[in-house]
């Protein structure tokens, strides 16, 4: 019974700031375990390497084995001697660390003691347990949330702020839920609304707009590390917006954030995945690809595992695991094997891409597929015609008939007969050799700068002499571009290079015919020369012939030797073997295999479908009638090329990809295998600790994590506050600063997983943010006086409203808007607003932004193409991320150069010129500063603002008129008005106030 | 950058905050309003403070800005510096498996023949440093220069590798040393960047991020002088609009600003009526900066420069980086591309070198004429070296060339704390590894924070749980045998 009290003590005493430290009371989570952790941890914790003297104090038994701790003793035990020695020598922490304890600090490591040396585990580890709502008599809050924040501010003695005014309300509140600011019309409407739920309204309406998906899907962006490049030197263009277009539309529908996380972690392992779900998969394949030449691909891979891992626990774990990659964590209890487990659970998965072509785009592909047809008919009347008398189409049709009937005699001719042959054993250097039921081989797993692949074959199941081996390289939908190769960067997609083709019987190495100039560099030993397909190639099946120097008797095992090497991944991705005893060999007329099989029947019983098939495979091909075939290529050229995105798909169960420890966190230094799982520390708090990817996400949305709804709500919490109660918003361990409203923190962790209040639904953000947006807290005036200033300057108590600098994207979605010249369209490729040319010229390889025209030019900022190597100018200097890292927090910096981009940017000009052409000039000026005052600012203007902007506008009217100020140029239009001219510069000025950047 | 405070001066003043969770903006603030400070603030957030405040060393420093004259690509070291006749007498045999073994390469494959030196080789000066005649200006002032001949790095591809040097880590996403060192030691300019980038050349495997803040606030990432339009971004007034406009428009978002300001109370908003007086302030010096009509002709001629000729580019920004160096800029970082030789190596040294050879030259003449070369720490050098052997391939059609070479390669210091006149390091007979003082890239760019008068092992910024470092988390060490 005193036990459980005095737990239950230090329970609520956890919870207590130092501000309230009650004089004799000693809480282990709050004044040892962070001095413990962060000071002793690293010679004696968990970390078995780093270990001194064998101690380890981070586990209670061995610490009192070792006579460091005797419970209820502190003069017994050598860790209160140490703390208090005189002598350097013994004195811990030792000198060299630079570190020293206050004497408070050690005074509670005493207490400690004294109090039985209860360890507990750090408060984040432990699951959130739902607490009271303090009940406060004077006030009225209908909000938990405030009472907990009433709580805090009675402690402190410090008095909440007023409400702020509607103006300020309306648009504080549109721009953080859906990012814009709200229209003068729409502001007054709330204003004049006299309901009692007036402000309710606008936020259900704000909730349901499809705006607010837009605006959330940035804030998650930022954590999955997007971007519409591959990252790196090449920084290659990539297509995985249909992923950010499934953020938007699960934002939208207000998809629960359990289900939102299983499906993008897992979503290929759901049972039989939707579409959706596997685009979902895109948040792990946002990692970057590096395609400069000559690198180890799968060092990039691991560097890409290791940022997956780093994201993962960042983005639901709120723990630093990026130490642990390279050794033990110093003071958060995750081991380096733990690491490396954590790091099996993501890494069985191919990275595939998915054809989510668009039904639309599809039907029109198939459309334009009926007319290539038609028109393909119509080529055989436009053959170059015979010379001579009579109609043209009938000399055409003539020629046509001769040379048709010559090329099909040609191709008969130089068909060999070929026996497919059926490898016995298909093995290779890492690639996983897949033997299908028709003898092709199938290609699968990783791949690496040298891959060799080696096939046996039993001789004695042909009946002849083998004069010749035919090696076939096949297209397969599931390789890059179709194949046949597996080149997936720096090359072009789909493409492989075979340097040599050795082929041994019985180890006696077999020769191919001298005269035979492919075949020779097949076999001349040099890896850089060989065969590859051609361009026009990529896609299709192609066939090389290899005559043998002698016939090979039908007996024994041959063996062939594939070398695909070249300074990126080029190996086959799927071919076939066949041989032939034909005693002749000819070289191959490049056919698809469905017009060769059509050529292999007899002339005369060769179905129409057949006849169809080889008569359109000539009409595409001959050379005759590239002329003619123009409109037909225009035609095909028009073809929507399909939509392809990234996505993962668990391996083949054959062939799993396994995960070592590494030593140091080095690549190149694999140690034992680790067994995918979750850290120690969490496995032990959880029935069915999870072995697989799925089970994995499943148990990240589980309530037996005790991180995963703290952090979520913490990261919600600080987008509107602009921090958190966490303010390390990745990082909840044992050495983040205690969180500011602990109890406010788990009410708000419980009631996102399981609420309570009405109508908020398990795991929704929509129900989140409309519980923070109607608190009184959020709707606080801003307004600081220097007392409060000087008491609580970061307003971590929140006494005051949220004000702070508006995010690159909103920033300029605001003024987008505001200038009128926003356009809504949604969804697809990203697009190319204009910034000067000189920000890409440093991009590699002679990139160039062609900015984009029409409404692609005006879209909100999250559809802005997104360079990792040269980020969108205007967005970098407002701190916008280059999508490298998963940005967990933004900075929030002021500076000069971002006066400069506001003041001198085309891009803002452009928008302050088309704000002054809505300005009327049949009014009075002071009026039609007001409006356009409220364009941007939405509150209507005090009158010393008006005479400040009316004064500057006459002194530029009057420039303007004296010719000091180009008119045309100031609004890029030869017939501008000095009155535009002025209302645009006008326009700049408002466009640049503190309070237009600013959230008020 | 120009527009921070110094972090040491935050964290005094945190004292008087303490467990307030102040960050430096306001705190740099209170700064401003006193005029004590003329470097601007700029951060809001609130996790970017220095996890020790004891980095700066006892002494100081010698050197007070660094030009750094970075080139990418990879020169080779064993045309330009580290002279092995044994390789001519290798030349055209592959080398033996147990020089080779563990050796990552990009292109070629180990047994791959040797390739002589493709320049002679003289001593010079005083010091007697071996160059070879690819580098005739710089043979000139050897007895200015510390040469580093076993420089070593951790990477073999040019993009990890460029950022490994510039950032201390293979990947995007760490500061630069130029953040580190304007976040460590602020600058003198108040009215440009205290971190500036200047490139020519082809374009940069490493990307932006070699000059990216990473974890640091932004307001410390390089600022690149753009080669066409603008020099700094919207540095010029819109068309149409004169310096008086520009100035009228000031002082009405100024007048507004205060109003709004004497209600709301933020003291954000007093930060940012600073911040566009400087972007005015800006906009006034950068023009200056830019305008070389005063420099003489023999200056000019020194460089081979010619202002406005692209085909200069490189000897202009030397001069630039000068004259941003007079003006208290501290980090000033030259990048020039165009030195990845993987076929005739000769040829193509024989065009960079001619393109910069007499700047590299007129810079070290230039700074130490106007008494500034010792307190101007100058570093060139690129990512890694080129191997020995040969790099030839019939599908590149690639011949002559050298492939990289991580293990060993050549750079030079002179200038601000660094002792002229000397060579470090020596390479086995076949420059393939280094046989005495291998540099590693982390202890050069310790070497560079000592100059500066920092403790690389104690400027660190918190994040990820890790305490991180420019020069990472093992144990590297200042190049003592490099100092003055």
């Amino acid at each position: 019974m005193r036990l459980g009290v005095r737990i239950w003590a230090l329970a609520c005493a956890l919870y207590l700031t130092s501000s309230c430290l009650v004089a004799d009371e000693v809480n282990f989570r709050r004044d040892v375990l962070p001095v413990l952790s962060g000071t002793c941890y690293a010679c004696h914790g968990p970390d078995e390497e780093t270990r001194e003297a064998g101690l380890r104090l981070d586990v209670r038994e061995a610490a009192i084995e070792a006579g460091a701790i005797a419970p209820g003793d502190s003069n017994n035990s050598e860790l209160i001697a140490r703390l208090f020695s005189d002598d350097e020598d013994l004195r811990m922490p030792p000198a060299k660390s630079g570190v020293t304890l206050t004497d408070q600090q050690k005074q509670a490591f005493k207490k400690w003691i004294e109090s039985g040396a209860v360890y507990q585990k750090h408060w984040a580890f432990e699951k959130p347990v739902r607490p009271e709502i303090p009940k406060l008599e004077n006030s009225s809050a209908a909000n938990p949330v405030d009472q907990f924040i009433a709580a805090r501010l009675n402690e402190r003695a410090m008095q909440p702020s007023v409400e702020a005014d509607r103006y300020t309300l309306i648009r504080r509140v549109y721009l953080d839920l859906i990012g814009l600011p709200p229209t003068p019309e729409q502001a007054d409407a709330f204003v004049n609304d006299t309901s009692a739920n007036a402000y309710e309204k606008v936020v259900d309406e704000l909730l349901a707009s499809p705006s607010y998906g837009e605006h959330w899907a940035r804030s998650w962006l930022d954590l999955a590390r997007y971007a519409d490049t591959n990252g790196y030197e090449k920084d290659r263009e990539r297509t995985i917006w249909p992923y950010r277009d499934w953020v938007i539309k699960s934002l939208n529908d207000d998809m629960p954030f359990d289900k939102f996380t299983i499906e993008q972690l897992a979503g290929d392992l759901l049972p039989e995945p939707t579409q959706d779900q596997l685009i979902a998969t895109g948040f792990h394949r946002n990692t970057m690809l590096n395609e400069e030449g000559g690198i180890d691909p799968l060092e990039f891979r691991y560097f890409a595992m290791v940022d997956r891992v780093a994201t993962t626990g960042a983005v639901w774990l709120g723990m630093t695991t990026g130490c642990a990659q390279c050794h033990t964590h110093k003071y958060d209890p995750i081991t380096h094997t733990d690491y490396y487990q954590l790091f099996g659970l993501l890494n069985n998965a191919e990275e595939l891409e998915l054809d989510v072509t668009p039904a639309s785009l599809k039907q029109r592909r198939n459309e334009i597929d009926i007319q290539v047809q038609a028109k393909i008919l119509d080529l055989e009347f436009q053959y170059p015609a015979f010379q001579g008398d009579g109609p043209e189409q009938e000399r055409s049709w003539a020629a046509f008939q001769t040379a048709f009937s010559n090329w099909k005699d040609k191709v008969a001719g130089s068909l060999n007969t070929w026996t497919t042959a059926k490898p016995q054993t298909a093995t290779s250097n890492l690639p996983y050799l897949e033997v299908e039921q028709d003898g092709t081989v199938f290609a699968s797993g990783d791949f690496t700068k040298r891959d060799v692949y080696t096939l046996t074959f039993n001789l004695s199941e042909y009946q002849q002499p083998i004069t010749g081996l035919r090696l076939e390289a096949l297209p397969d939908e599931r390789l890059p571009q179709r194949g046949p190769g597996r080149t997936f960067y720096e090359g072009r997609a789909g493409q492989f290079f075979l340097s040599e083709f050795t082929t041994t019987v019985d180890g006696q190495k077999v020769a191919f015919d001298p005269g035979n100039s492919m075949a020779v560099s097949l076999s001349d030993g040099n890896g850089s020369s060989g065969v590859q397909p051609a361009g026009d190639e990529i896609g299709h099946r192609i066939q090389y012939v290899i005559p043998l120097a002698q016939p090979l008797q039908p007996t024994g095992t041959l063996t062939i030797e594939m070398l695909f090497e070249r300074h990126f991944v080029a190996a086959l991705g799927k071919f076939r073997i066949s041989v032939t005893s034909d005693e002749k060999l000819r070289s191959p007329v490049r056919l698809t295999e469905e017009v060769e099989t059509a050529f292999r029947q007899p002339e005369g019983t060769r179905s129409e479908d057949e006849e169809t098939t080889i008569r359109n495979y000539f009409l595409l091909t001959a050379p005759e009638l590239a002329e003619a075939r123009k409109p037909v290529d225009k035609l095909r050229n028009s073809k929507p090329a399909p939509v392809r995105t990234l996505i993962f798909r668990t391996r083949a169960k054959e062939n799993p990809r396994q995960t070592h420890r590494h030593h140091r966190g080095e690549y190149l230094s694999p140690r034992e295998l680790v067994t995918p799982g979750i850290p120690e520390i969490f496995a032990t708090s959880t029935e069915k600790p999870p072995h697989d990817r799925l089970a994995f996400a499943q148990w990240l949305v589980c309530e037996d994590n005790p991180l995963v709804a703290r952090v979520a709500v913490n990261r919600a919490w600080a987008k509107f506050f602009g921090q958190g109660f966490v303010t390390t918003l990745e990082d909840f361990g044992t050495q983040s600063e205690p969180p500011s409203h602990p109890e406010l923190l788990d009410w708000l962790a419980c009631e996102f997983m399981t609420p309570t209040t009405d109508g908020f639904k398990p795991w929704s953000m929509k129900s989140l943010h409309r519980l923070i947006v109607t608190s009184a807290a959020y709707r606080r005036s801003s307004v600081v006086t220097a007392q409060e200033q000087a008491d609580d300057p970061s307003n971590r108590w929140l006494s005051r409203g949220p004000s702070y600098r508006l995010s690159a994207e909103v920033l300029r979605d605001q003024m987008l808007a505001s200038s009128g010249l926003l356009t809504q369209k949604m969804y697809g490729r990203s697009v190319f607003p204009p910034q000067p040319g000189s920000v890409t010229d440093v991009a590699y390889g002679g990139f160039r932004w062609n900015a984009s025209t029409g409404e692609d030019r005006y879209r909100r900022s999250l559809y802005t193409f997104s360079k990792r190597t040269t980020p969108f100018a205007a967005f970098t200097v407002f701190d916008g991320p280059t999508g490298e890292n998963c940005t967990v927090k933004r900075d929030r910096s002021n500076t000069p150069l971002q006066a400069l981009t506001l003041l001198n940017d085309e891009m803002y000009l452009e928008m302050a010129r088309h704000a002054a052409t809505t300005c009327k000039t049949d009014q009075p000026v002071d009026s039609t500063m007001t409006t356009l005052f409220r364009r941007f600012l939405i509150r209507p203007p005090g009158p010393e603002e008006v005479s400040t902007l009316v004064a500057y506008f006459q002194t530029q009217r009057s420039r303007i008129e004296a010719g000091e100020i180009n008119p045309h140029e100031v609004t890029g239009n030869k017939d501008a008005t000095a009155d535009l001219a002025a209302w645009t510069l006008v326009a700049r000025v408002i466009m640049n106030l503190d309070e237009a950047v600013m959230k008020p | 950058m120009f527009d921070h405070i110094h972090p040491l001066l935050a964290c005094t003043r945190r004292q008087l905050f303490q467990d307030c969770g102040i960050g430096l903006g306001k705190i740099a603030l209170t700064s401003l309003m006193t005029g004590g400070l003329q470097n601007m603030i700029t951060s809001q957030t609130h996790a970017h403070e220095p996890a020790s405040s004891g980095y700066l060393l006892p002494n100081g420093g010698k050197a007070k800005r660094v030009i750094y004259l970075f080139m990418a690509g990879a020169p080779s070291q064993l045309d330009l510096f580290d002279y092995k006749p044994e390789l001519t007498r290798h030349e055209g045999k592959p080398l033996p498996k147990s020089v080779t073994e563990g050796q990552r390469l990009a292109f070629i494959q180990p047994d791959a023949a040797v390739l002589g030196p493709r320049f002679e080789f003289a001593k010079h000066g005083q010091s007697g440093a071996e160059i070879s005649s690819a580098l005739p200006h710089l043979s000139k002032v050897a007895d200015d220069i510390a040469f580093i001949k076993t420089v070593h790095t951790d990477h073999f591809n040019h993009a990890p590798a460029q950022l490994f040097v510039n950032t201390g880590n293979g990947v995007p996403g760490r500061p630069s040393m130029g953040s580190w060192v304007t976040y460590g030691i602020g600058s003198e300019a108040t009215d440009l960047p205290g971190f500036v980038v200047l490139t020519s050349g082809a374009t940069l495997s490493g990307g932006t991020a070699m000059w990216g803040s990473g974890l640091l606030p932004s307001s410390f990432q390089g600022v690149p002088f753009r080669n066409s339009g603008d020099p700094i971004l919207n540095v010029t007034t819109p068309k149409g609009m004169d310096q008086k406009s520009q100035r009228d428009a000031l002082d009405a978002i100024k007048s507004l600003n205060q109003q709004r300001l004497s209600r709301q109370g933020d003291p954000e908003t007093a930060t940012r009526i600073a911040a566009y007086e400087m972007a005015y302030r800006m906009q006034t010096r950068v023009p200056e900066l830019m305008d070389t009509g005063g420099v003489t002709k023999e200056t000019l001629d020194l460089y081979g420069a010619e202002p406005g000729n692209a085909k200069k580019a490189f000897a202009n920004n030397c001069l630039l980086a000068k004259r941003l160096a007079e003006r208290g800029v501290r980090f000033i970082q030259v990048y020039h591309s165009d030195w990845d030789h993987h076929s005739d190596v000769a040829g193509g040294l024989k065009n960079q070198c001619g393109t910069t050879d007499q700047p590299c030259a007129a810079l070290l003449t230039d700074l130490k004429r106007s008494g500034m070369l010792d307190d101007t720490l100058v570093i060139w050098g690129g990512e890694f070296g080129r191997t020995p052997m040969v790099e030839s391939s019939v599908v590149l059609g690639r011949s002559q060339g050298r492939d990289h070479h991580p293990q060993a390669y050549t750079m030079w210091m002179a200038g601000g704390g660094i002792k002229p006149g000397i060579t470090v390091g020596k390479t086995d007979d076949l420059g393939f590894k280094p046989v005495e003082d291998p540099v590693h890239v982390h202890d050069l760019q310790a070497t560079v924070l000592h100059c500066l008068g920092i403790d690389h092992a104690k400027l660190s910024s918190r994040s990820g749980g890790l305490n991180v470092r420019l020069t990472g988390v093992e144990e590297h060490h200042v190049v003592e045998k490099l100092l003055a």
